[in-house]
Formats: C-alpha cells, sequence, structure tokens
C-alpha cells in the first residue's frame, strides 16, 4: 500500500469510527471530496474535534512522528487542513515528507 | 519493591505527574498497590521498583516532549484511564519581589504543564470513551496566602481549566474534578518557613496536617467507576471552604 493510500485509510478509519455513532442521515461520506469544516459540513464541533484527533493520533502511528492537524503551521494554512478530507490528506502528506 | 494490598485498579492504566517524589510519589505506589499500570512523569529520575511501573523524564511544559511522550504512551498502552496532574513547583515570595523567572516557572508547570499532560490524556481516554482526570490544587486557593500569588492564581487556574475540560468530555464519558489538599509534609512545605505553616494549620477547622491517606481516599472517591455523576467539583481537605 503506498503511503498516500495508508494516510487515506486512517482517515477513512476515523469517518467510519465517526458514523458509528450516528443515524443514517447523519452519516459522513468517506470520500476524498467529503466536507468537513465550514457552511457545507454536517459535522458539529465535538464531531470535528473527535474527529481531528483521531485522524492525528492514527497518523502519528502511520507515520511515527507527530502529527496536527491544529498546531500553529496547520491553523496558518489556507484552507485550514481539516476542512475536507482532500485538504486532511495533502496537509499530512506534505508532514510525512519533511524531513 | 512495591507491594501489591489489592486489585482495585488492577486494568487501569494511571498516568501521575511528579511522581519522583512527595504526594507524587506516594499516589503512583498507591496505585501500584492496588493493581495499576503506572505511567510517571516528572523532571527527575523516580527510584519506584515495579514491573508495573513505567516512568517517563519529561518536562510537561515542554509541548515537544509531551506530545514524543503521549506517542510512546499511545504506542506500548494504547489508552489511559485515570490522570493524577500533581506536579507543581512552588515559589513563594512576596510580589514584589518575585523573580520573574520563579513566577513563569509557576505558570508554565503548575498552569500550562497541567494542561498539556491533561489534553493529550484526554486524547487516550476517548478511545474507550471513559476516563477520569483529577487536578491536584491547594488550599492556597481559597486562603490566599501572603507570598503565594502567582502560584495560588496558577492553581485557581486550574480548577477553572477541570470545570471546562469537564463539559468539553463529558461525552466521552470523562469526568473532571479537583483536589485541593492542605498542607502534608513533603519537600515543597519544607521550602517554607514552619511558623507559616503552623499558623495556616491552626486556623483550619480541622487543625492539623493532612496525610496520604486523606489525599488518597478522595482521589480514590473520583476515579471510582461509581463516580460517574461526579464532575467539575472541587473538595479540599482540612474543613478549607
Amino acid at each position: 500500500m503506498s503511503k498516500k493510500d495508508a494516510i487515506l485509510e486512517v482517515i477513512y478509519e476515523a469517518i467510519a469510527d465517526l458514523n458509528d455513532d450516528k443515524s443514517e442521515d447523519e452519516k459522513v461520506a468517506a470520500t476524498m471530496d467529503a466536507i468537513l469544516f465550514g457552511p457545507e459540513s454536517g459535522l458539529d464541533s465535538l464531531d470535528l474535534v473527535s474527529l481531528i484527533v483521531d485522524v492525528e493520533g492514527g497518523a502519528s502511528d502511520l507515520l511515527d512522528k507527530s502529527v496536527s492537524l491544529s498546531d500553529d503551521n496547520a491553523m496558518d494554512q489556507d484552507p485550514v487542513p481539516f476542512t475536507s478530507v482532500a485538504s486532511m490528506l495533502d496537509y499530512i502528506m506534505g508532514l510525512a515528507d519533511e524531513k | 519493591m512495591t507491594d501489591c494490598v489489592g486489585s482495585a485498579y488492577e486494568d487501569r492504566v494511571v498516568v501521575v505527574t511528579g511522581s519522583s517524589r512527595g504526594v507524587g510519589f506516594s499516589i503512583a505506589n498507591h496505585f501500584l498497590a492496588h493493581g495499576a499500570q503506572v505511567i510517571g512523569l516528572s523532571t527527575a529520575s523516580c527510584s519506584i521498583e515495579s514491573n508495573n511501573y513505567t516512568h517517563y523524564a519529561v518536562r510537561i511544559d515542554e509541548s515537544d516532549q509531551v506530545l514524543a511522550v503521549f506517542r510512546g504512551i499511545r504506542k506500548r498502552f494504547g489508552a489511559v484511564d485515570i490522570l493524577i496532574n500533581n506536579a507543581a513547583v512552588l515559589t513563594s515570595q512576596h510580589a514584589m519581589i518575585m523573580p520573574v523567572s520563579s513566577a513563569q516557572d509557576m505558570i508554565n508547570v503548575n498552569f500550562m504543564g497541567a494542561f498539556l499532560v491533561a489534553k493529550e490524556c484526554a486524547k487516550l481516554m476517548k478511545k474507550k470513551k471513559w476516563g477520569r482526570i483529577v487536578n491536584i490544587s491547594s488550599m492556597a486557593v481559597s486562603l490566599e496566602p501572603v507570598g503565594d500569588s502567582v502560584y495560588a492564581g496558577c492553581k485557581a487556574a486550574l480548577t477553572t481549566i477541570s470545570n471546562v475540560m469537564a463539559k468539553e468530555l463529558s461525552a466521552i464519558n470523562v469526568t473532571c474534578n479537583t483536589l485541593g489538599i492542605s498542607a502534608i509534609k513533603s519537600d515543597m512545605l519544607a521550602q517554607l518557613p514552619e511558623e507559616k505553616i503552623d499558623a495556616v494549620i491552626a486556623s483550619l477547622p480541622i487543625p492539623r496536617y493532612a496525610n496520604f491517606e486523606d489525599i488518597s481516599n478522595v482521589i480514590d472517591f473520583f476515579v471510582s467507576e461509581k463516580s460517574s455523576y461526579v464532575t467539575a467539583q472541587t473538595i479540599y481537605l482540612g474543613g478549607v471552604s
């Protein structure tokens, strides 16, 4: 499995865990274009925090380095990394490639 | 070697900050004696010898160090059940002559350090959707003794952190409470003039020093399975209110 696919799997697993507690019509789509933050997102703030924490933990384990989607560097990005699945993936890929 | 005297905390993973000495050392041994896996965090090494004890030498006010330690804890233990946020430093000095570096150390360790550790522990409690956070505070918050402006201020802030986190973490069944301990004979207390402590003790409704059993009794209550409806509370020892 490529690094990109492994990171995507971490994100999708976190979405699946989040969906465990949701009714069918509340579930978040596990797709690249799923919006996680902002007016178009169906997540409330606790859902988003939960998702961020799970992705940070899973990605940190995978890459064997601390991964934060909410530190100063992350919050300086436009859009912020947790805006969508695609932006999360891009940002974590960038961290993975950092020396 | 810590003797095991019970199994009340078997299968529990307990993080204790400031475990190398004083109250934290006793708390770590208390949980070990009752079957817990204890993870101790402190800047110094620790003399506790137990197969169930893991020590990390870390500055809890350094976020990079805390993150690295908790990455290790996550790998090794998977989750954390209980946090006893005990580590603290104290400089008691009149505000007008308090060294800025001492004030900053207290803010860094007693406030930011406690927050950083609670933040990372909460993430590891989320996995099981269960947890207990006990922040160790002080009678200084209520008594506001001369010389303790920054120390008492940090401990008061710790109560606020605890109460806000209690709201944020209730959805994952994590409780956050605060134990305000009165004077207990320890290295920290030994820094203060004895007559000052004696005067404070004499003013308490129960005018004696606390002993460790007074502290462990309240900790056991806060972390009990049965205390799931007890959160955002502060208990002071010795009748301080």
